[in-house]
């Protein structure tokens, strides 16, 4: 087994291991530190893609910022283990299952019958051509030249989250003012 | 057992791992009652995407679906901070914060 193969199912196995124990584990806070590790390992999968700045984005962004955010408000909760976890109801809950693992099973089936159609043989690598500094450089541009209209929209559509997220966490009273 | 699926990674592997990734979220959003836990399985499938566009974008050898996964990167966060302002609302009211306290919302 070659290297980059042991790579990517080592991070495979951690990323779905812990991606598992996000939506099994019924303490709150062990679910948010297995989505840490999740984030992790898929920033390491980006390393393997050679998106680093991506990666290092991934880092700062999710297992920075927004997993603090979450752990913050379990903490400000003060959540002990769930009692009641999970859905009532055996066949609602058996068949949701149902219908995830059929959801996964026609989208692993489309990719498998996919293979030769997306015009890729598999393993070719185009992006390695580019070093690191030349991907990011491109990638800056594309961002401020193509897509900048996208990017100033995602300025306001920030500013207006940062307004409305403080005016809903301090409004008296909830939702259900009395 | 053919040994080529297992040595040679190639784009196919990243789209199988990401809809295992994005079929687990969506598991967790039907089966939990915790907002907090929901909010998490949210944002374990727009990593699951996440991880799809960086896969096309080194295969196809175009640079545009690092912007696109910038862009979700920057939608989950703001996502993530008023759903959890909205759960700060619902457990000041009700002292807990499962789903079904979210059936009967008021401005």
């Amino acid at each position: 087994m070659t290297a980059d193969a042991f790579l990517f199912w080592f991070l495979a196995i951690v990323t779905l291991g812990s991606g598992l124990s996000v939506i099994l584990l019924s303490n709150p806070i062990y679910s948010a530190l297995s989505l840490a590790m999740t984030m992790v390992g898929i920033s390491a999968l980006f390393v393997t893609l050679n998106a680093y700045f991506i990666a290092g984005v991934q880092l700062i962004v999710y297992a920075g910022a927004v997993m603090v955010l979450f752990v913050m408000v379990i903490m400000l909760f003060d959540l002990k283990s769930d009692t009641v976890a999970f859905a009532k109801g055996k066949f609602t809950g058996a068949l949701k299952v149902a219908s995830v693992g059929l959801l996964a099973g026609l989208v692993v089936a489309a990719i498998d019958l996919s293979k030769g159609l997306i015009g890729v043989k598999d393993g070719e690598n185009h992006l390695v051509a580019l070093g690191d500094m030349e991907a990011t450089k491109s990638l800056g541009r594309i961002l401020f030249q193509k897509y900048v209209f996208g990017f100033e929209a995602l300025g306001v559509l920030l500013l207006v989250i940062a307004v409305g997220a403080v005016s809903l966490a301090r409004s008296k009273g909830g939702t259900h003012e009395h | 057992m053919n040994t080529d699926f297992i040595n040679q990674i190639g784009l196919n592997h990243y789209l199988i791992l990401a809809a295992l990734l994005f079929t687990m979220g969506m598991a967790g959003v039907l089966l939990r009652r915790n907002v907090i836990v929901l909010l998490m399985s949210i944002e374990l499938m727009l990593n699951s995407v996440n991880l799809t566009f960086v896969a096309f974008s080194k295969y196809l050898g175009l640079l545009d679906g690092h912007i696109i996964v910038f862009f979700v990167m920057t939608i989950a966060a703001a996502e993530a901070a008023v759903g959890l302002a909205l759960a700060v609302t619902i457990f000041k009211r009700f002292r807990e914060v499962n789903i079904r306290f979210f059936e009967h919302l008021k401005g």
